[in-house]
């Protein structure tokens, strides 16, 4: 809901009225999901399901953002309402756009009705993009944006795997499609994977909306790019994911690099303490005779009085 | 170390060690029966090659508490691997962290017996060894083996003999050494997420164990680097004890070399240590603090989650974290070894865990980004602050000769609220939906281990004093009821001699 508000706040000027309208676009959308969960039992009704919008004074172009994942074919009636233009002429013209491009025909002249003029379009469920209607008067306008549900979790890098060990692919999405299906691209050709055929490599775990291929015994063929398809009424919707095979020489070389250094450093380490030692040995014969003054200094040190402490005071306790 | 031998604090630290000196001078010091004579008499360096061995202790105790909480980048993809949840998967790092504490009464009896450095060397060598064997993993108990169980010892084999011969090195710069050491912590976390995420993209789980497991032999490095201290057996001049006594020490001396492990085993089942006031006060207050001190690292991200802010920033937070950590670490380090704080070195430390609570407690009603920008940087200097003093305050109680038994022990204990802490809070977040409590329940725990430890050492401090002035007087006083005895003495003797000598004259 934040992040609703935030992203509205960037298109409008008037942020009371743009929550004001959320809920109310949001009670609409509520309104038409259960329309669409009545209708789903008679498939033969077409049902039409309505988007309304309402322009008021001092706004000049809405953007409706949350739309329901068109998912099966519809009629869809796109309506835009604007009220309070000054001078309340009778009638206004306004046309309809797609995408940016203005649709054909789609000028028309709307007559004032009790001080609103409903605007209004017709569109199929299957041709799903940006729809605006713009009234000359006063270049308002309202975008209706129909997006199609994304995969969620989407993997921008390729997975990694070794030859001979298995992997998981997975797919998710919001909705629960009528079914999945894997691809494996081949040189910009989709081929369908079939768990049927090869039983012994590739494995489909399909459960409501999320799925998984496993290919199993991987080889260096097996590399490439996987597309997860989500069969909807409309269209399908795809992802895909790449998948990468190494074989195990690949990691062992930097792991090789870096325990040579080790050795190198160790070797280093301790042949130069081997000769520093054999230095100080050999000028120091006169430190033999030093050490035995030192001890009975240090008894007087600070350090032998707190170590003695502690242990005096622990035998004490 | 008696807080009474530092009464003066406005001294600096030449001038009260020379008091000590002095103070020190009339007490006859007694041979404990078990020392070990290579111990006793030597000046730790405190700076030479000591710096070099605080460059492999930060190495050595960075991989030992940041390495666990680094693995799980690999979670999910091994998690999807395996078919397995979530939660069997953090398993690997819990037992890892778990066996990393647990395994500090082993790595004691080992590093008394072979010194820091084959145990280092060693401890290197087993995680190494455990990654590059969980690399080729075909099970989720395979990874809890290897990773968890001998990878955890062989991080135990590192921590415990850092802090050891770090305390070996120094003395009057330990603090310093120690905060320095410990801020290998913060900073090997910051260095090895961003290199986990690039082995990870590149080379897959399998292939990043495999390259962890080269990464890892640093340690062995770092073990090399920790030079033993060489020091003859004093030839003692009996000053103060008798010459039987000298041999016997002579003997024991040999004789600890055949018993060894048996001697050093008993040691450790005779916890005579637990009998120490000073230590058991460290060590309850300890063990609440540990309970109440993860729980709001590991949550961090899911709060500024909760509180709209998005992945990346959160993310970011924990970065200013472990920044903050790093400042904090050598920063408390070179405060606690001034003249002022040094003796007052236990009330530092419960100040720190208090600060870390109050912290908790107010700066957690910071709203919005900002807030909780301030509020985690503000975390991570308590929690920097705690973590530097945190084995300085013990090497102060127990010394730096039975530092490296005791420790073992603190872990062993301290193992325990490690890992209940993070699960028990998690469980009441998933009872209670508001990560708020989280912050009050452990800032709560936190405040009242400071304010524990202040009051109990101070008691402590007390007690010790009275104690030292009732044996000071119990000297007075028998050297006072000697002089009697003595002049009798003298007197029957004058006495006899006179008679002797009016017997020849008589004669």
């Amino acid at each position: 809901m934040p992040r609703l508000a935030r992203t509205q706040q960037s298109c409008w000027d008037a942020p009371l009225f743009s929550m004001a309208n959320v809920i109310h676009i949001i009670f609409l959308l509520l309104y038409c999901d259960t329309i669409h969960s009545e209708t789903t039992s008679l498939p033969e009704l077409n049902p039409v399901i309505t988007i309304r919008k309402d322009l008021s004074r001092g706004q000049s172009h809405v953007k409706v953002i949350e739309e329901p994942a068109v998912l099966s074919p519809q009629t869809i009636e796109l309506l835009c309402n604007l009220s309070d233009i000054p001078n309340n002429p009778p009638s206004v013209t306004g046309y309809w756009t797609k995408d940016g491009q203005e649709i054909e025909n789609s000028k028309e002249t709307v007559n004032r009705n009790n001080d609103q003029y409903i605007f209004k379009k017709t569109i199929q469920a299957a041709d799903v993009g940006n729809y605006s209607c713009v009234f000359r008067e006063n270049d308002a306008q309202v975008t209706f944006v129909f997006d199609v549900p994304v995969m969620k979790d989407k993997r921008d890098k390729p997975i990694v795997s070794y030859t001979g060990d298995t992997v998981a692919l997975k797919c998710t999405l919001k909705h629960i499609p009528k079914t999945w299906s894997w691809y494996k691209v081949n040189n910009t050709e989709k081929d369908l994977i079939n768990v049927t055929a090869s039983p012994l490599k590739y494995n489909i775990i399909i459960h409501k909306n999320v799925t998984k291929l496993s290919v199993l015994n991987l080889t260096e063929a097996d590399a490439g790019v996987y597309i997860c398809s989500a069969e909807f009424d409309i269209k399908p919707i795809e992802s895909q994911v790449e998948l990468r095979v190494l074989s195990f020489l690949e990691p062992l070389k930097p792991f090789l690099v870096i325990v040579v250094e080790v050795i190198v450093l160790v070797t280093l380490i301790l042949v130069w303490e081997k000769c520093k030692t054999r230095q100080d040995h050999n000028t120091a014969t006169t430190e033999n005779d030093v050490y035995p003054e030192q001890t009975s200094k240090l008894t007087h040190s600070d350090s032998n009085g707190m170590e003695t402490t502690t242990r005096q005071r622990k035998l004490e306790q | 170390m008696d807080k009474h031998a530092f009464t003066r604090p406005q001294t600096t630290l030449s001038t009260y060690l020379h008091d000590t000196d002095l103070y020190w001078k009339d007490m006859t010091i007694p041979m404990p029966p078990t020392s070990y004579v290579t111990d006793l008499v030597y000046t730790p360096p405190d700076g030479g090659w000591g710096w070099v061995v605080v460059v492999a202790s930060f190495i050595s105790i960075g991989f030992a508490f940041s390495f666990p909480k680094s693995l799980t980048i690999y979670f999910k993809e091994i998690q999807e691997h395996f078919i397995i949840s979530y939660s069997e998967i953090a398993w690997v790092s819990s037992i890892m962290m778990a066996t990393t504490y647990a395994g500090g009464p082993v790595s004691s009896v080992l590093v008394n017996r072979y010194g820091s450095r084959a145990v280092v060397i060693i401890g290197g060598l087993m995680v190494s060894a455990a990654m590059i064997t969980a690399s080729f993993a075909t099970s989720v108990m395979h990874l809890f083996i290897c990773v968890g169980v001998i990878g955890g010892f062989g991080l135990a084999f590192n921590l415990q003999p850092s802090l050891t011969i770090t305390a070996k090195y120094f003395f009057v710069k330990r603090p310093i050494a120690n905060g320095l050491a410990m801020a290998g912590s913060p900073v090997l976390l910051s260095v090895l997420a961003p290199l986990n995420q690039f082995l990870f993209d590149n080379f897959g789980w399998r292939g990043s164990f495999l390259i962890l497991g080269g990464v890892l032999l640093h340690c062995c490095v770092a073990g090399s680097l920790m030079r033993p201290i060489k020091i003859k057996p004093a030839v003692k001049k009996p000053t103060h004890q008798s010459v039987t006594e000298v041999d016997v020490t002579h003997q024991t001396a040999e004789t600890i070399n055949r018993q060894g492990c048996v001697e050093k085993v008993n040691r450790f089942i005779d916890l005579s240590i637990f009998k120490h006031r000073g230590f058991l006060i460290y060590l309850v207050g300890n063990v609440v603090m540990l309970f109440g001190f993860f729980a709001p690292i590991v949550f961090l991200v899911p709060y500024a989650e909760q509180h709209g802010i998005d992945e990346h920033d959160a993310v970011l937070l924990l970065s200013i974290f472990s920044l903050a950590d790093t400042v904090a670490c050598p920063g408390t380090g070179f405060i606690a070894s001034t003249g002022w704080i040094r003796p007052n070195i236990q009330y530092f430390f419960s100040f720190a865990v208090a600060c870390n609570g109050v912290c908790h407690l107010t700066c957690s009603l910071l709203s919005g980004y900002v807030g909780l920008v301030v509020y985690t940087i503000i975390f991570g200097l308590t929690c920097g602050m705690v973590g530097a003093l945190k084995f300085e305050v013990l090497m102060d109680l127990v010394g730096a000769h039975q530092f490296s038994s005791t420790v073992g022990l603190v872990t062993v204990i301290e193992c325990i609220p490690v890992l209940l802490g993070p699960p028990i809070f998690g469980l009441l977040v998933d009872i209670f939906k508001d990560y708020k409590f989280i912050h009050f329940t452990s800032g709560g725990m936190l405040l009242t281990s400071g304010v524990f430890l202040f009051i109990m050492n101070y008691y402590n401090y007390r007690q010790l004093e009275n104690k030292e002035k009732a044996s000071k007087k119990e000297l007075q006083i028998s050297s006072a009821n000697e002089l009697p005895a003595r002049e009798e003495a003298n007197d029957k003797e004058a006495a006899v001699n006179m008679r002797s000598e009016e017997a020849t004259y008589s004669t």
